[in-house]
């Protein structure tokens, strides 16, 4: 097991955002978050990596856990100019001093190859589709070695081809036992790639905390088909 | 041809053997202006340039008002400064501070030397980058301390390109974004303070921003961004000298004239290029 939360009440100052009652993450699967804009999705997400310290309950994280993360690609700063090699080391350019790359610049390369994204390492990111982007920087993230990667909306904007590409890639790397939180607000990716998820109702009461519910994939898409909770 | 060298000595060689503390201090500026300049424009902290000159302004009339050097002063109400600011962005208010210190700095600075004549026009040089004399010791402890600060804001370059892509990232790494925000705004406030003291404010002003606006549309990564600005930096330097010496004009408007002139003719040019390839 990689992640333990008992009981956990996340939030910001005194207000309570979100409390899980139980939530256990391990290696080798794909953890969905799922629920409406406000209900508390990067605040659970935040709580599970360390970011934010619980106001009541325990976290409990194994030591050799490291957190690596996807950002969206439609939410980087585009004026800031980097290759595509820049952009898929910024990742690994966290782990090191002075955010030098040094020899793990190979690693990147070799991540960046075998999403077949190589040949994109010195052209300028903002000139690349979305996909490719995507792609880049998902090469950058596994290149970091991480055993749980935190993937934000991956989907939002992308054509039909490339979100079909990720989530293949995302599936081939949880089979090799990466353990994989996927934040979206779209049923189908989390049918198609998580093992479980982590359902956000938010309380009718103001200042109440969302409440997680964790159930299957195809118990959301039933359930959300039938336009209920 | 003698009488080209010749020429070229009487017009040149002479005018630099008195003025070559203040080129070696635009120098030194030009290249970690340049770099620190390309972060400034990126991060969107081009009122921060125009702000802080003016604290420093205000530091050095207190030190000569009380007939004090004037470095010390400058670099408390610069540290002061930057202080406010980060209390200020701390709060989500960091859009008023600037504007108010940039007003604060300008009026108090005159204020404080209003009936000291001679002083008065010390700091009016400061502000208007005018007879900006350098001595040597200045020029160079100045461009020591401003080659420091640029260049440990150029190898930090990854870390800035990080916080402002994925700051997420970095905090999963155990880094601190208030932390290296602050660290950038101190190498930033530095090079400000030092320059500002050494060459005067339009040098400032031209040398941190404008090489780093007239290349960074262009550029493919940021070593190259930081690198051709500091070559543009360093190219209106010379071209200002030689403006300076040839018309009679004086060094900083001359280098900030040939800095705007580059900056406009690069941007026309880039987009003439443009439409004729697209």
């Amino acid at each position: 097991m990689l992640v333990e939360l008992s009981q956990c009440v996340f939030g910001y100052g005194p207000r309570p955002v979100v409390q899980v009652d139980r939530l256990e993450i391990s290696e080798g699967e794909c953890l969905g978050v799922f629920g409406p804009n406000g209900s508390g999705k990067t605040t659970l997400v935040a709580g599970i990596a360390g970011l934010r310290r619980p106001m009541a309950g325990t976290v409990w994280r194994s030591d050799r856990t490291r957190f690596s993360f996807l950002p969206q690609h439609r939410s980087l700063e585009r004026q800031w100019p980097m290759s595509g090699l820049d952009a898929a080391g910024l990742a690994v350019s966290a782990w090191r001093p002075l955010g030098w790359l040094g020899g793990d610049s190979r690693r990147v390369r070799a991540q960046m190859d075998a999403l077949g994204v190589r040949d994109l390492a010195a052209r300028r990111f903002s000139q690349l589709s979305g996909g490719q982007q995507l792609r880049v920087l998902l090469a950058g993230a596994l290149a970091a070695e991480p055993q749980i990667l935190i993937l934000d909306e991956p989907t939002d904007g992308l054509d039909v081809r490339s979100r079909a590409a990720l989530l293949e890639i995302l599936r081939a790397e949880t089979g090799t036992g990466l353990c994989a939180i996927l934040i979206s607000h779209d049923v189908e990716d989390l049918l198609e790639a998580a093992d479980r998820v982590a359902w956000l109702h938010v309380s009718q009461e103001p200042q109440a905390a969302s409440r997680v519910e964790i159930v299957d994939p195809a118990e959301l898409g039933r359930r959300v088909a039938a336009g209920g909770r | 041809m003698d009488g080209l060298l010749e020429h070229m000595y009487s017009r040149f060689w002479i005018p630099l053997q008195v003025v070559w503390p203040a080129l070696v201090a635009a120098v030194a500026l030009a290249v970690a202006g340049g770099i620190a300049g390309v972060f400034v424009v990126l991060r969107r902290e081009a009122l921060m340039v125009l702000a802080m000159p003016q604290i420093v302004m205000l530091g050095a009339a207190i030190g000569l008002r009380f007939d004090m050097p004037a470095l010390p002063p400058a670099l408390a109400t610069a540290a002061a400064a930057l202080g406010l600011i980060g209390w200020f962005r701390h709060r989500d208010r960091g859009d008023l501070i600037l504007p108010a210190l940039y007003v604060g700095g300008l009026s108090l600075a005159i204020l404080m030397v209003a009936n000291a004549g001679a002083h008065l026009t010390e700091v009016q040089n400061l502000f208007c980058g005018v007879d900006v004399a350098v001595r040597t010791d200045e020029a160079i402890f100045g461009s020591a301390i401003l080659l420091i600060a640029g260049g440990i804001c150029g190898i930090l370059w990854r870390r800035w390109l990080l916080f402002a892509q994925a700051s997420i990232a970095a905090q999963l790494a155990g880094l601190h974004p208030v932390r290296w925000n602050a660290l950038f705004l101190v190498l930033l406030g530095i090079i400000l303070v030092v320059a500002t003291n050494t060459v005067g404010t339009v040098m400032v002003w031209t040398l941190v921003f404008l090489p780093p606006a007239t290349v960074l549309p262009r550029a493919r990564s940021l070593p190259v961004a930081m690198a051709a600005a500091a070559m543009v930096g360093i190219a209106c330097v010379v071209l200002g000298f030689a403006l300076s010496v040839t018309m009679g004009w004086p060094f900083s408007h001359s280098v900030a004239g040939a800095g705007f002139c580059l900056f406009l003719a690069w941007h026309v040019l880039g987009h003439a290029l443009g439409r004729r390839t697209a």
